[in-house]
This record gives C-alpha cells, structure tokens and sequence, in this order.
C-alpha cells in the first residue's frame, strides 16, 4: 500500500469527527452591503480602495483616462502588459505607440510599469479579482514598481461570495479553465521589521486603479 | 525541525529577563490583537461572531468528510494539471522535494513561507543535496540568515527588535546601517528580487486545498509568494492533509476571516488561487505544478477527541490574544507551532514525552478561543492534555502526592475545616511570608496574605448561635 | 447539560450560600457581604456546613478523579438545595461548565449533578439576571473611583461582566474608570501561578503597570483568585491601590443611607 492508500485508510478508520454538526443552508457574506447599486457599490469601491493605499482615478472620457495613464508612465517607456484586447480601454494601443511605449517581455525585472484590466472588482474591499491566461501575463500584476489597473464600471460586484456566485452559475469549469487567479487588494506591504508597516515589498510599491466613466 | 520543548521553562524564564524580547513581543502582539478585535466586530460584535460560527461549520464539515474531499480534491486537481503526491513522514516529504527538485534539474529555489516545511527541516535537506535554498518571505528570510527558527504564525521575527535586525542585516549581508524599516526592507527586496528571477523552482505552503476546483489557495502581503509561484519553472506546495475545504462558498469565508483574524486586514494583499500550470499561449506561469498532501501525524489527531486541532487555519490570533505567549514569545515553545496551537499540537505531533510542559503553559484564560476564527476550543483540548498528562505519569510525584492529600482533606467537612486551622497556624507562625515545597513560586513575585483568624464556617456558627440565644431559642443551653 | 441560561427562575427561593474554599480561609468578610446583602433584600440564606471546595484546583491540573471525589462532596453537602450562590465566576464555572464533563457518564450522580447545575449562580449574574435586581439603593460614604478587572472563567465561559457593572453604576459615590486591558488575565490560572510562576509573574507585572496607570483607585473583580494574585503584586511593588471584590463594596454601600 503507498502512503497515499495508507493515509486514506486511516483516516477512514477513525471514527468521523463532528457528525452531530448541523446543515447549513444560507451562507452570510463576510461584508454586508445595503445598497448595491451601480453608483453606490462604485463609490465603494474607491472608497476601499484608498483605504487599501490605492490610487484610485475616475477620468471623465476614455480621452481623459489615456492622458492620466500617460502621466503615470513618466519618463518609463516599457511595459509589462496584459493584451489590449482584454483592456477595456479602446485607442490604448495608438497611444502607446505615439507615446514610444514598448511592450517588454514578462521577466523583465528593469520594467517600472505594469499594466492590466481585470475581471473583477470587488466593492466590498476595493479589490481587484485577476485571472491569469493567454495575453493575460502575471507579472504585469507584480514584477514592476507601478500596477495600471483598467476597469469599467460594470466590473465593479459587491464582493468575492458574488464573484463566486457568478463563477458557480457559470459552471466551475470557467474558473478552472484558468490557470490561476489573483485577488489584489492594494500594493504589497509588510510589518515584519517589528510590526512597521511598509508599503512596497516584493510585490507593486503602487496600485493604481483606472475606472473608466 | 529539532524538538525542545521540554525545555519550556527555563527558555520562558530566559525570554522574559530578555528586555528585546519583552519589547518586540509584546508591542508585536498588543498591536494585532487590537487590530483583530476592531476587524472582527465590523460592522458589528454580532455579525463578527456569526462569521466565525460559519468558519468553524465549514473546518468541521471539510475534517468529517476529510478523506472523501482529499480524493475529491487530487482529483480535480489533477484534472487541472496539477501532480499530486502524499507523504506520511518527514522523510517522505522531503525524499519527494529532492527527486522532483533532480527531475528537473534544480540547483536554486526560492522558498514562500511554509510552516510544514518547517516541520520536516526541508531546507537542511535541500542544501545537504547541494542545491540552494533562499527563504523569501522577509521575516523567513532574517530567520534564515540569522540561523533561528520562527517565533510566530505569520510575523516570523515577532520577537527581534529593529535594531537587532539592522545588526544582523548589517554584519550577515553587508547592509548600510539604518534605523528606517523602509530603507531596511528595500535592501532586502533589491536583494532577493534576483532569486526569484533566477530560481528554478519555488516551494509555497498551502492555507488551503479547495476541493470543488481543485485549486491550491496561498494568502501573501509581499508578493514573494506569487513570485515564487508563477517566475520558476517548477512549484511544489506542501500542504497539510488538513488544509482542504470543501467549496468556494467555505473558502470565500474562510479566506475573508483569516486575515482579520490574523492582522486586523480585510484581505490579505494577495489571495491567490493555483489551479495548476501554465496554459498554451501564456507567457509565464510555471511549467510544472506539484501538490504533495502531507500527514506527518495527522491522521493520528484525527484518531483522537482533538481532532477539532486540525480545524487550525494558522492564522496566529490566538498567539497574539495570549497573554502567555505574549510575556515568553514563540522560541520559548522550541517547536513549529507556539502558543496555544502550539501547546496542543506540538505534543500532539512530537509526542507527549517530548513536549510535556506545553500544556500546562496556559492560565486556561481562555482568550485563544474567543478569537480563533474557527472557534477550535483551545482551553478545553489543554484540559484534556493534562489529563492525559496525569494518566501517563508526565506530571511529577510531588503533585501526584499532594493533589492525593488535598483530595482527602477536601472530601471531608471536618479535615476541611482542620485543614484550614493548620494552614492558619503554619503561615502564621511557621513559614511567615512563604508557601511550602512547589507552592514556593509564588512569593518570587508577589506577597501571600495571611489567613483569616477565623473561617467563614466558623463565623457562620458563631452568628447562628447569637441568633438563636437571641431568640431566647428553642435550642437552650 | 443546562447551560447557564436555561436555569430556571430562582425567584422566591431560599438561598444556600457556596462561599468558596479561597473565601472561607482568606476573605470570611466577603462570604459575610453576600450574606448581608441577601438578607438585606429578604431573602433567607443559609449556609450547608458541610461545603469544601468545587474541586477546581485538580481538575484544571489534569487530575480529574480527584476533583471528582471532592465534586461529589459538593453534590452531597447541597443536596438540599433549592438555589446555589457563590461570589465567584470561575466556581461557578467549574460547576456549570465542568460538572457536566465530569459526571457524564456517572449512572449514580449524574442526575444529581444536572440538578445542582440548573440551580446554581454567580453572586452578581443572580442579581441581576436572577432576580432583576439593578440597584441596591446604595451609598459609599466617600466617593471612590472604581475600574474592573473581568476575571477569564466568569467572562468568558458565563458571560459575567454587564451584571457587576450595572450594580456598582448604581452605587451612589461609586464612579468607574477605564482599566486598560481589563480583560486580559491576571495570571493567576490556579496552580499556574506556582508551576509556571515566572510567566504567572510576568503576566502579573503588566497588570500591575495597567493598575497604576488607570484613574481608579480601587479595582473591582468578582474572583478572590484574582484578587490574590493582584493584591500580591500590588503590595510587593508598592503600590497604594488596592482590589476588592464587588460583594464587599456593595455590602459597604448598605451601610450608607440614600439621600
């Protein structure tokens, strides 16, 4: 018998621990939230996310928003980047390349920008839900200094239970037809040099969150 | 990991003179215990509570139907690509790590933090293999160039001060002294970004297994463990065969409750969910996903009535609420797992022999279990130890003989009652400002009263008796 | 088991006084101040001369037939019980909690031991939660600042906490203060504090630092446990605060006459 025959026979031998446990049938969700709509979970979201240490933009026209992801880039003129077809943000490609901004490859550890969509946002904790995939790269997500996130309002659900609901309602083969998934919630931090917070460890230094009008 | 734990005592008395140790842990804890207090009672103590009872439904539920969800888990994981492997023992574990690690041709990996990795002494292993290991979890990584051991669930070096990092980063690594945990923390990240880049396989632990995806779950505040998951060619998680939960609805609970639990935040920085390995047309992710499922005597707790030990998400709350832990820090423990986990698993895991002190390192305050998110009933399982302490002649002679002697002057009223006269009379007269034998201990800290000239059983039938000769009584003379 | 909050309605009955092994020898004073209290609002109390000890000690050492033994004596001295008071959380708690573990499986004392748990109280929760009674009409003669300490076992496994306070707000005189940190332990534990008494000593010490920094000059616990250890730590630091148990306070307060 290998060890994992062995494993599973003991555990099957013991008596079964918690069997007057009852059913549960509703599950809470960890935030509630009353008002869930469009305008109210959006300003939630920003409000979170700021809590988070995010930077969080809400430019006017997607005119406006390309100007203020110019601005962010600075003098930087590489980018980790998911494809632009999964940014919803259209002339994107054009301005980078007026603006001479190139593509870099993922494992590009002198790359300071990274940018992405999502698939989600989460109102609740102003989160960013990010699946990996084809033109999906992850470390446009956490290799550079600077995360770009791109996200339209309709992106924007009350929280991960929601997330997951929706995946259920899908299927579960949608989310396993991803390789991995990634809920981000602000830039990277650490406390361990005696409980100090410092923001800006391995992960981005900064998150900034585009949502679009 | 070697076993000290019988030495807890002195270790604890060493900890507390220590005024570095002192200082870190207890601002270290002070502060996630106030944090926790705060996240948990959001937006109401109700509505914290509730979530906690699901939390604990959902481990209880997933530890009933463990191994039909452990068959269920490996095989979607590895419908999704994910190898999956088991191991009973250390020895296994690590004998697995090596022969995947030389599959692939591995000479540097990249560690994220992982306490059962701990447990087995991976690392030593690795190296004696000759490959390079670098922990880069930042506390793991001070642990490892300070050659310690980790102090806490999730805040590795709990117990140092700053300064004591600075030195040990300035002298081990060649750091430009300073006093700024920003600029100490940059050195660090400038340091390791490379491994990361240049490893060919990362090692990760696992919070938790889901079971209706076949996905690994890992929460970071770094980064480092999505570095050392998706940059490799190869990642190996090791997980605890007790991680797995059941489904999505138990883990988006679960994953929500643990770092409130555990800092006070409302999610860790990154909670990432691994299905497996990089698909055709992504340009990163690693090639190779490995899970190996891991008993190392966890099949043997769940044998036991402490099986709920197992529901444990490692999420460090109750290190933090203990006011134990809190004065001793986590090396006193000479284990993995300190505080009140600690003291339950440790014995539990190592065996009672070789960690007898532990479970009598508690007050049976009870505050670990008020905010453990799973509400596993800490201060019950340690009276059971000590119960199981007494029966296995673990608890020494001299309390044998004397609970045997209390017993018999407290089953009868009159040696009660004679009792209480000669302790009267012995502290009064004879040891003065001391307690006799073990009972010693307590005046290295505090004063004994004295006392009372009479008992209250004697006051008693003093003032009945006044009552009734006042009442002219039917009991005359 | 009965859990603390299915007791049934101890209104109307008489009272036998558990008065503690700890009180009995060290502090007959507070026993008194439970007394004086309950006859003060007419209710008859007596006091079972056969009680020792709830058997605490052994049991949270491991050394559970032991404390059965001296359990059974419990049952045996109260047999003739219709309510059961004690002024301590953690006794309560060993009764309510822990005789119900002990005597599971016991054919000849379970039944027993579920009646003597349905019946039994803590001082301020049978108070208030018992008998709806808020206030003592109550006056200290000297106003006296006040903060609590919540003992663990009384907290944490019997809820204990709002009663007391209810009772001393109302105690004319009386005003109560923040002590920072009232609800972490003390480090008493039983025998803890002897076989583990540098970390008994250690958690004693920053209880000490928390009760000089508070405004109150009194600290209030249910536990004369607790009070020991506190008081212990107190006067060997020197300190001029001092803990008292609330049914003392109380008890002082009867004395004063309401204006």
């Amino acid at each position: 018998m290998g060890s994992r025959e062995e494993i599973l026979a003991k555990l099957r031998a013991a008596p079964k621990p918690f069997t007057d446990l009852p059913k549960r049938d509703t599950y809470l969700h960890m935030v509630p939230i009353a008002d869930k709509s469009p305008a109210a979970l959006r300003k939630r979201f920003a409000e979170e996310a700021k809590k988070l240490a995010c930077e969080v933009s809400e430019p006017v026209s997607h005119t406006d928003a390309i100007q203020q992801i110019l601005a962010l880039f600075g003098e930087n003129k590489s980018v980790i980047a998911w494809d632009f077809a999964n940014i919803p943000l259209p002339g994107l490609a054009d301005a980078f390349a007026t603006a001479g901004i190139q593509i870099a490859d993922v494992r590009d550890g002198s790359v300071r920008v990274g940018i992405t969509g999502a698939d989600a946002a989460l109102a609740s904790t102003g989160s960013l839900v990010v699946g990996s995939g084809p033109g999906k790269p992850r470390q446009a997500s956490l290799l550079p200094a600077l995360h770009i996130a791109v996200i339209s309002p309709d992106q924007i659900i009350t929280d991960l239970e929601t997330w997951f609901d929706g995946q259920l309602a899908k299927g579960l083969q949608h989310f396993r037809s991803a390789a991995a998934h990634v809920v981000i919630s602000g830039p990277s931090r650490t406390a361990d040099i005696a409980m100090e917070l410092v923001m800006g460890v391995h992960g981005p230094t900064r998150v900034h969150v585009v949502i679009l009008p | 990991m070697k076993v000290e734990s019988q030495n807890f005592i002195p270790a604890a008395q060493i900890a507390i003179r220590n005024p570095n140790i002192q200082e870190a842990v207890t601002t270290g804890t002070r502060n996630s215990y106030v944090k926790r207090n705060i996240a948990m009672s959001t937006p109401t103590l109700e509505h914290g509570e509730a979530m906690r009872m699901q939390a604990a439904e959902a481990k209880r539920r997933a530890l009933r139907n463990l191994p039909d969800l452990l068959e269920k888990a490996e095989a979607n994981m590895k419908a999704n690509g994910i190898t999956v492997e088991w191991a009973q023992t250390s020895q296994e574990v690590c004998k697995l790590v090596v022969d995947i690690a030389k599959k692939h041709n591995v000479h540097l990996v990249a560690k994220s933090k992982s306490m059962v990795t701990e447990e087995v002494a991976l690392n030593d292993i690795l190296e004696a293999e000759g490959m390079e290991v670098i922990e880069t979890d930042l506390g793991e990584f001070i642990v490892q160039i300070g050659k310690t051991h980790p102090s806490h669930l999730l805040a590795p070096i709990i117990h140092m001060t700053k300064p004591e990092i600075r030195d040990l980063m300035v002298k081990e690594l060649g750091m430009t002294p300073t006093d700024d945990a920003g600029e100490m923390t940059k050195f660090a990240q400038a340091h390791l970004r490379r491994y990361f880049l240049e490893a060919d396989m990362g090692i990760s632990g696992g919070n938790f297994i889901l079971a209706e995806t076949g996905s690994i779950c890992l929460v970071t505040n770094e980064g480092n463990g999505r570095m050392c998951t998706t940059l490799p060619r190869v990642h190996i998680a090791v997980v605890g065969i007790e991680k797995v939960v059941e489904s999505v609805k138990d883990y988006a609970t679960l994953t929500q409750v643990l770092p409130r639990s555990g800092t006070g935040q409302v999610m860790t920085v990154y909670t990432h969910m691994i299905n497996g390995p990089r698909q055709l047309g992504e340009t990163d992710g690693p090639e190779h996903v490995y899970v190996i499922l891991v008993d190392n005597g966890r099949t043997k707790i769940y044998d036991t009535d402490y099986a709920e030990s197992l529901a444990c998400i490692r999420c460090g709350a109750c290190q933090n609420a203990c006011p134990v832990y809190r004065s001793t820090g986590g090396l006193a423990y000479g284990w993995v797992y300190a505080g009140p986990i600690g003291a339950i698993v440790t014995p539990l895991l190592v065996g009672m022999e070789n960690a007898s002190p532990l479970p009598q390192a508690s007050s049976l305050c009870g505050a670990c279990k008020q905010v453990c998110p799973v509400n596993i009933d800490i201060p019950r399982m340690l009276l059971e130890l000590r119960h199981d302490l007494v029966e296995q002649g673990e608890t020494g002679k001299i309390w044998d003989i004397g609970i045997k002697f209390w017993a018999i002057g407290n089953k009868s009223p009159r040696l009660f009652q004679m009792g209480g006269s000669m302790a009267r009379f012995g502290r009064k007269h004879v040891l003065k400002n001391n307690l006799p034998g073990p009972l010693g201990g307590w005046t290295d800290y505090r004063d004994f009263p004295n006392f009372a000239p009479k008992s209250f059983h004697q006051l008693w039938k003093e003032r009945q008796a006044a009552k009734n000769s006042h009442n002219g009584g039917s009991n005359n003379g | 088991m009965a859990h603390h909050s299915e007791r049934p309605s101890p209104k109307g009955k008489k009272v036998s006084l558990f008065v503690t092994c700890m009180i009995d020898m060290m502090y007959p004073e507070t026993g008194m101040s439970v007394v004086n209290i309950l006859e003060h609002l007419g209710i008859e109390v007596d006091f079972p001369m056969a009680q020792t000890c709830c058997g605490q000690p052994a049991y949270n050492s491991g050394y559970q037939n032991e404390s059965k033994q001296v359990a059974i004596q419990f049952l045996k001295a109260f047999k003739d019980a219709e309510v059961i008071v004690t002024p301590s959380g953690s006794c309560a708690a060993m009764v309510l909690h822990e005789y119900p573990v002990l005597f599971e499986d016991d054919p000849q004392w379970k039944a027993e031991a579920e009646r003597i748990v349905s019946i039994t109280w803590e001082f301020t929760e049978f108070l208030v939660d018992g008998l709806g009674i808020t206030d003592l009409k109550a006056r200290l003669a000297q106003p006296t600042t006040f903060a609590f300490h919540d003992s663990c076992h009384g907290m944490r496994l019997l809820g204990l906490g709002q009663a007391a306070r209810t009772l001393l707000g109302n105690v004319e005189n009386a005003t109560i203060a923040e002590l920072n940190e009232h609800e972490v332990c003390c480090g008493f534990g039983g025998l803890f504090s002897v076989k583990m008494s540098d970390i008994s000593g250690a958690m004693l010490q920053k209880k000490v630092n928390n009760i000089n920094a508070s405004d109150a000059s009194t600290i209030i616990t249910g536990d004369s446990s607790c009070l020991t250890q506190m008081n212990g730590g107190l006067s060997r630091k020197g300190s001029s605060k001092k803990v008292r148990h609330i049914a003392d306070v109380l008890a002082e307060g009867l004395g004063g006459e309401r204006k």
